[in-house]
C-alpha cells in the first residue's frame, strides 16, 4: 500500500488550498462572526504549539522517558492556568502598547534597539531547527507514504527536491493567510480560524490513531491492558520517570516555549483576544492538550506491539502500512501535515513581523515611499521575509541531513528559545534590569546552547571535546541537552543579574520598569506637548509616515479615544499621542515608534520630569475593577472620600499644576461657571471661556490672596457676584506648585444687601417726608385760605387771575405733598394692608377706568387680557394704586395711538402679571435707579419720582415683587415691560357659602 | 499587575518537588491513564476559577 508522489503533493496542495479557503470564508464572513470570533476558536488556534513534535516527535519522547513526555503539554497548560503570572501581564501590556511579539516586548521595556535586533536575530537562528524539524516531518512522511522507507534507514545522499517543493508550496500559503491584510494591527480573523480548523484537523487525526490503536491492534481497551500487563517490561517503561534534573529541565523548556516562541506568542497576544477568550484560554486549552496527548501512549504501544523499523517519530504511518490500512497512514500524515503547516506557518509570519519592526526598518533598509502607502510597501517586504525564512529553513533542514531526530531538533530549539525566559520574566519582576544585562546574560546563555545543542548538529563537532576544558560534566550521564539547559540559563541568568546590578538602569529604562510591573499601564506624567492639535501632530507626522499614513493614524487614535479633531486639551493630547505611539508600534515595533513620536510630537524640555497627571490617575483608579485589599483597600476608600468631599462642596473648588494645566473643577465651580468639568478638565487656563479666563488668570497673578467681591458679567444686563480665595500647594517635585482656587457665589448675599440698603432708604425719605408734608401742609393750607379769600373779597381781574394762579399752585403743592404723605405711610413700613382675595381683571379694569377719565392725557389703548376667573391675594386698594401708577407710566413713555397690554398667568404658585407698553422705553442707565425716590425721567413738572418707589414698597409689603425689562423689541429699542409676581388668592369656602345663601 | 505571591509559591514548589509529584501520580501500578483523571481534575477546577476570578482587568 502506497501512494504516488504525484497524489501526495496534490493532496498537501487540496489540504492547504481548503485551509485557504476557510480563511477567506471567515474574512468574507461567510462563516458567521458568531464562530470565528467565538472563544473556542481562540483556544483551538493556541494548538499552533502542538507541531510536529506533538503529532510525531511526542510518540519517541513517550518511549524514552515514559511519561516525562507530559512535561511537553505541562508547560503550556501551565502557563495558561496560572495566566496571572505572566500571560495576563503579557496581554495587558501588548494590548496596551500594541506589542505583537517577544522583541516587541523586550525593546519595550529595556528601551533599546540593540536589544529588538539581537531578540530578532537569535530568534531567527534558533527557531531553525524548530522549522527543519517541520520540514523534516513532513518530508520523511511523504516518502514513506510513497514506499521509499530505504530512504530513512540509510544515510544516503536525500533527494531534496521534495521537501523544497513542499517548502515552495508552504511559502506560497504563507504568504496568502499572513499577508492578506496589509495592517498588522487588526486581529487576523482568516488566519486564527484556519488555525484553529487545523488544530481541530489535528486532534481529529490523531483520535483516529487512538482509536485505531485501541481496537484494531489491542481489541479494546481491556486487549490494552492485558497486553500491557503481559509485557511489565513496557508498561515499565512508564514508571521510569526522569532524574529530577532531567524532568525539571524538560518542564523549563517547555513552558520556556510556550511564553517565548513566536508562534504561540503571535497567537495569544498579536491575534488581539479578548478577555473572554483568555477566560475560556485557562481551561480550554488545558482541556485540548489533554485530548491531544491522550492518543500518544496507545499509539506508542500499538506501534511496539506491531513491530517496525521505521523511526519512532512516525509511529502512526507504521501502524497505517503494517494494517494495510491506507485511510489509517492517511490520518497519521494529515495529523503531521496539519501540525507542520501551522507551525510554519505562522512562526515565519511572526519572524517576519519581528525581522520588519527590529532589523529592516531601524537600520532603515526601506525607504518609505511617500507616494504609496506605507502599509502597502509593509506587505511586501514581510512576504519578502516569509520566503527568505521558510527558505532557510530548509538550507538547515538541507545541512543537518536527516541525521536528528524531531526530538532531537526540538530539543534544540526549545533550549534556544529558553534564552530569552530571564528577560520576559525580568519585565515583569525585576525593575532593576538593564537592557546591558540582558544582552550579556543572552550572548552567554546562547553561546552554551550553541556550542552544546546547535553546532554538534551541523557539524562534526563533538560536545564531549569540551571535556579538554574542564567541563566533563556536561556531558555525564549521556543527556548532554539536561545539562546545555541547566547550566546555559544558570550562566544566562547570573550574568543578567550581576551585568544589571554593576550597569545601573537608565532613566528610560526605569520609567518603562515601572509601567511594565506596576497596575498603570500608561505612566501617568503630566509632560507638556510643543505641539497643540491634532492637526499639528499629524502635519509632524507626515515627514516620517508620508501625509496619507500620517493623517490616517491620527484619525484612528482620535476615533479609539473618541476624541473631536479640534482637541487642545493638554491631557487628551498627551493620550493621544500615547495613543499613536502604541498604534505605531502595532505597524512599526516600538523602539522605531517611540523614535518617531519623540521626534515628530516632542516633549518640552523644561518639564521633562513632570508631575504625576492626576486627572490619569483617578481615571485610571476608577475604571480598575480590581478589588483592592489590605492598605491599598483603605487608600483608594480614603482617595474616593476625598473626592466626593470636595466634588460636593458648596464652593466652588478649582485646582491647577504649575503649568496652568487645569485638575480639579468640581460641581459648585461647574454650577458657578456654567462649564462642564469634563470640557475643561485637564485644559490649559487659557482655553476657559470669557469672562471666567480673565477673571481667574488675573487673580492668580496678581498679589492678593483673597477678593471679597467681584462682580462677573456672564450676559450684559446679568451679573453675578463671586467671592475668590487661593492658595497654593508645596509640591516636592519641584516642579513648580500647584494652586488652588476657592470661588464662592455671593450673588444672593449681595441682592439681599442692596434690598436692605434700598429699603432703609426708603424707609428714612419715608420719614423725612412725613415730617416735611407734616410742615408743609400747614402754612400751604393757610396760604391756600388766603388766596381764596383773596380771590372772593377782590373785583380786580387781575388780582383774582393771580389769586387763582396761588391757588393752582397750592394745589399742586398739596398733591405733592399728599404723595409724600402717602409715601411715607407706605414706606414706613406702616399702613394697614389687609391682604384679602381680589379679582385681579376688575382691579386692571378699575385702574383703567380712572386713567381714561382723564381726557387731558394721550390718547393710548389699554387692553386687559386677564383671565377674568384670576384671584390674587392682595389689598385692592394698594393694588389698584400699583395699577394706576404702572399703568399711568405706561401711558405717558407711549406716543399718542400707543398701546398698552395687561397680561397675567401662573407660573409656580405664583401670579404673574405682564405689563406691557410699546413706548420709548427706559434707558439701560436710568433702570438700575427707577425704584429711588425722586428719580424721574419726566419733564420737570411732570413727575414727583415717588409713583415707582410706592409701587415697590406696596409690593413688598404684599409679599410680591417688581420687575422691569426694557427695551422689549431689541431692533426698535422700544416697549417696556414691567412684571409683577403676586400670591395666588382664593374666595375660599366663606364666599363659596356667601354665593350659595345669595 | 499584583504579583501574585501565593501562586508563586505554589509555582515554586510544585517546581522543586515536580520529580516526587509525577512519581506519586505514576505510583503503584495504577491504571495508565490515571495522570489523565488527575489532569481532568485540573481542567474542571481551572473552569470553576475562571468563572470565580477574572473581572475585566485589561
Amino acid at each position: 500500500m502506497s501512494f504516488s508522489l504525484t497524489q501526495i503533493l496534490l493532496f498537501i496542495a487540496a489540504y492547504l488550498s481548503g485551509l485557504f479557503a476557510v480563511a477567506h470564508f471567515a474574512e468574507r464572513g461567510i462563516i458567521p462572526q458568531r464562530i470565528t470570533r467565538h472563544p473556542a476558536v481562540y483556544v483551538l488556534s493556541l494548538g499552533v504549539f502542538a507541531g510536529a513534535l506533538a503529532s510525531n516527535g511526542t510518540v519517541e519522547l513517550a518511549y524514552r522517558y515514559g511519561y516525562s513526555f507530559l512535561q511537553y503539554y505541562i508547560g503550556i497548560v501551565a502557563l495558561f492556568v496560572m495566566a496571572t503570572l505572566l500571560l495576563l501581564p503579557l496581554l495587558r501590556l501588548c494590548r496596551v502598547y500594541q506589542l505583537s511579539s517577544l522583541a516587541d516586548v523586550l525593546t519595550f521595556r529595556f528601551r533599546s534597539r540593540w536589544v529588538g535586533a539581537v531578540i530578532t536575530i537569535a530568534m531567527c537562528i534558533t527557531l531553525l531547527p524548530l522549522l527543519a524539524l517541520q520540514i523534516q516531518a513532513v518530508a520523511d512522511s511523504i516518502h514513506i507514504l510513497a514506499g521509499d522507507t530505504h530512504y530513512l534507514t540509510t544515510n544516503a545522499s536525500h533527494q531534496d527536491g521534495l521537501a523544497f517543493l513542499f517548502c515552495l508550496i508552504i511559502i506560497v500559503f504563507s504568504i496568502l493567510f499572513g499577508t492578506r491584510q496589509a495592517v498588522t494591527q487588526q486581529r487576523n480573523i482568516g488566519l486564527v480560524t484556519a488555525i484553529a480548523f487545523e488544530s481541530l484537523i489535528k486532534l481529529a487525526s490523531l483520535f483516529v490513531l487512538f482509536f485505531v490503536a485501541i481496537y484494531s491492534v489491542f481489541d479494546g481497551f481491556s486487549g490494552l491492558e492485558l497486553w500491557l500487563a503481559q509485557n511489565p517490561s513496557i508498561s515499565g517503561l512508564l514508571d521510569q520517570p526522569m532524574r529530577g534534573d532531567s524532568a525539571r529541565a524538560l518542564l523549563l523548556i517547555f513552558f520556556a516555549g510556550a511564553v517565548c516562541m513566536p508562534h504561540i506568542f503571535h497567537m495569544a497576544f498579536a491575534e488581539k483576544p479578548e478577555i473572554h477568550d483568555l477566560r475560556s484560554a485557562g481551561w480550554g486549552l488545558p482541556l485540548y492538550m489533554m485530548l491531544l496527548s491522550l492518543p500518544v501512549l496507545p499509539v506508542t504501544w500499538a506501534g511496539i506491539k506491531l513491530g517496525h523499523d521505521l523511526p519512532l517519530d512516525y509511529t502512526g504511518l507504521a501502524i497505517g502500512l503494517k494494517l494495510q490500512s491506507s485511510s489509517v497512514s492517511a490520518a497519521a500524515f494529515v495529523a503531521g501535515l496539519s501540525a507542520a503547516s501551522a507551525t510554519i506557518i505562522v512562526t515565519t509570519l511572526a519572524l517576519a513581523n519581528m525581522c520588519l519592526r527590529h532589523l529592516i526598518l531601524p537600520g532603515q533598509v526601506l525607504q518609505i515611499d511617500d507616494t504609496q502607502s506605507i502599509y502597502t510597501q509593509f506587505k511586501w517586504v514581510r512576504r519578502a521575509l516569509i520566503t527568505v525564512l521558510i527558505l532557510a529553513g530548509f538550507a538547515f533542514f538541507v545541512v543537518i541531513n536527516n541525521r536528528e531526530s524531531l526530538i532531537q531538533l526540538g530539543l534544540v530549539a526549545f533550549i534556544g528559545t529558553l534564552q530569552f525566559l530571564p528577560g520576559i520574566a525580568a519585565t515583569f519582576y525585576w525593575p532593576n534590569a538593564n537592557h546591558l544585562g540582558l544582552l550579556s546574560g543572552l550572548a552567554a546563555g546562547l553561546t552554551v546552547w550553541f556550542f552544546t545543542m546547535l553546532l554538534p548538529i551541523i557539524s562534526s563537532f563533538e560536545p564531549s571535546l569540551l571535556n579538554y576544558f574542564s567541563l566533563p560534566w556536561l556531558y555525564e550521564g549521556g543527556n548532554i541537552w539536561v545539562a546545555a539547559t541547566l547550566v546555559s540559563i544558570t550562566l544566562n541568568t547570573s550574568l543578567f543579574i550581576v551585568v544589571s546590578l554593576i550597569s545601573g538602569t537608565s532613566s528610560e529604562e526605569r520609567v518603562a520598569a515601572e509601567i511594565c510591573s506596576m497596575d498603570d499601564l500608561i505612566r501617568p506624567i503630566r509632560q507638556k506637548l510643543s505641539l497643540r492639535s491634532p492637526g499639528e501632530f499629524a502635519q509632524s507626522l507626515s515627514t516620517h509616515l508620508g501625509q496619507k499614513t500620517a493623517q490616517a493614524e491620527i484619525v484612528r487614535a482620535l476615533d479609539e479615544l473618541q476624541f473631536d479633531t479640534e482637541e487642545a486639551r493638554p491631557y487628551a493630547l498627551r493620550r493621544l499621542r500615547n495613543r499613536i505611539e502604541a498604534n505605531l508600534s502595532g505597524l512599526l515595533g516600538p523602539a522605531v515608534a517611540h523614535d518617531i513620536v519623540n521626534q515628530s510630537i516632542p516633549i518640552q524640555p523644561s518639564l521633562h520630569t513632570g508631575t504625576e497627571d492626576i486627572n490619569l490617575i483617578e481615571r485610571n483608579l476608577d475604571r480598575a475593577q480590581l478589588q483592592f485589599t489590605g492598605l491599598a483597600a483603605d487608600l483608594d476608600n480614603l482617595r474616593r472620600h476625598y473626592r466626593e468631599t470636595l466634588n460636593n462642596l458648596p464652593v466652588g473648588v478649582c485646582s491647577m499644576g504649575a503649568d496652568g494645566e487645569l485638575l480639579m473643577w468640581n460641581r459648585s465651580m461647574e454650577q458657578i461657571t456654567a462649564i462642564p468639568a469634563v470640557t475643561v478638565l485637564g485644559s490649559l487656563l487659557d482655553s476657559l471661556p470669557d469672562p471666567w479666563r480673565d477673571i481667574i488668570g488675573k487673580f492668580l497673578e496678581g498679589d492678593t490672596n483673597t477678593v471679597l467681591k467681584k462682580e462677573v458679567s456672564i450676559r450684559p444686563g446679568s451679573s453675578r457676584w463671586i467671592s475668590l480665595h487661593k492658595t497654593s500647594i508645596e509640591d516636592s517635585s519641584n516642579a513648580g506648585n500647584d494652586r488652588v482656587l476657592l470661588v464662592e457665589d455671593i450673588t444672593d448675599y449681595e441682592l439681599l444687601e442692596e434690598e436692605l440698603l434700598h429699603s432703609e432708604r426708603l424707609a428714612s425719605i419715608g420719614r423725612l417726608a412725613a415730617g416735611v408734608a407734616h410742615e408743609i401742609g400747614n402754612p400751604i393750607t393757610g396760604i391756600a385760605c388766603l388766596a381764596q379769600n383773596l380771590e372772593y373779597e377782590t373785583d380786580t381781574s387781575e388780582i383774582r387771575n393771580m389769586a387763582h394762579d396761588i391757588l393752582t399752585q397750592t394745589d399742586r403743592v398739596t398733591r405733592i405733598v399728599e404723595s409724600l404723605v402717602n409715601f411715607s405711610h407706605v414706606g414706613s413700613g406702616g399702613g394697614d394692608i389687609q391682604l384679602t382675595p381680589s379679582n385681579l381683571a376688575d382691579c386692571v379694569d378699575e385702574a383703567i377706568h380712572l386713567l381714561q377719565l382723564d381726557h387731558q392725557a394721550k390718547a393710548v389703548k389699554f387692553t386687559n387680557h386677564c383671565n377674568r376667573e384670576m384671584v390674587v391675594l392682595a389689598d385692592s386698594q394698594r393694588l389698584l394704586q400699583v395699577f394706576i401708577n404702572l399703568l399711568g407710566n405706561a401711558r405717558d413713555a407711549c406716543e399718542s395711538g400707543g398701546e398698552v397690554q395687561v397680561m397675567a398667568h401662573s407660573k409656580a404658585e405664583l401670579i404673574i402679571v405682564d405689563i406691557e407698553d410699546n413706548g420709548c422705553g427706559i434707558p439701560p442707565g436710568a433702570q438700575t435707579q427707577i425704584f429711588e425716590p425722586f428719580f424721574t425721567t419726566k419733564d420737570p413738572g411732570e413727575g414727583t419720582g415717588l409713583g415707582l418707589p410706592l409701587v415697590y414698597s406696596i409690593m413688598e409689603d404684599m409679599g410680591g415683587s417688581i420687575q422691569v425689562n426694557s427695551p422689549t423689541d431689541n431692533d426698535l429699542k422700544s416697549g417696556t415691560r414691567v412684571t409683577l409676581q403676586l400670591q395666588p388668592g382664593s374666595y375660599g369656602a366663606e364666599f363659596e357659602l356667601l354665593k350659595v345663601s345669595e | 499587575m499584583y504579583i501574585n505571591r501565593a501562586l508563586l509559591l505554589i509555582v515554586g514548589i510544585a517546581f522543586i518537588f515536580m520529580p516526587t509529584i509525577e512519581e506519586w501520580v505514576v505510583s503503584g501500578g495504577s491504571a495508565w491513564y490515571r495522570p489523565y483523571q488527575l489532569w481532568m481534575l485540573i481542567v474542571i477546577a481551572a473552569y470553576w476559577n475562571q468563572r470565580a476570578r477574572y473581572p475585566d482587568e485589561l
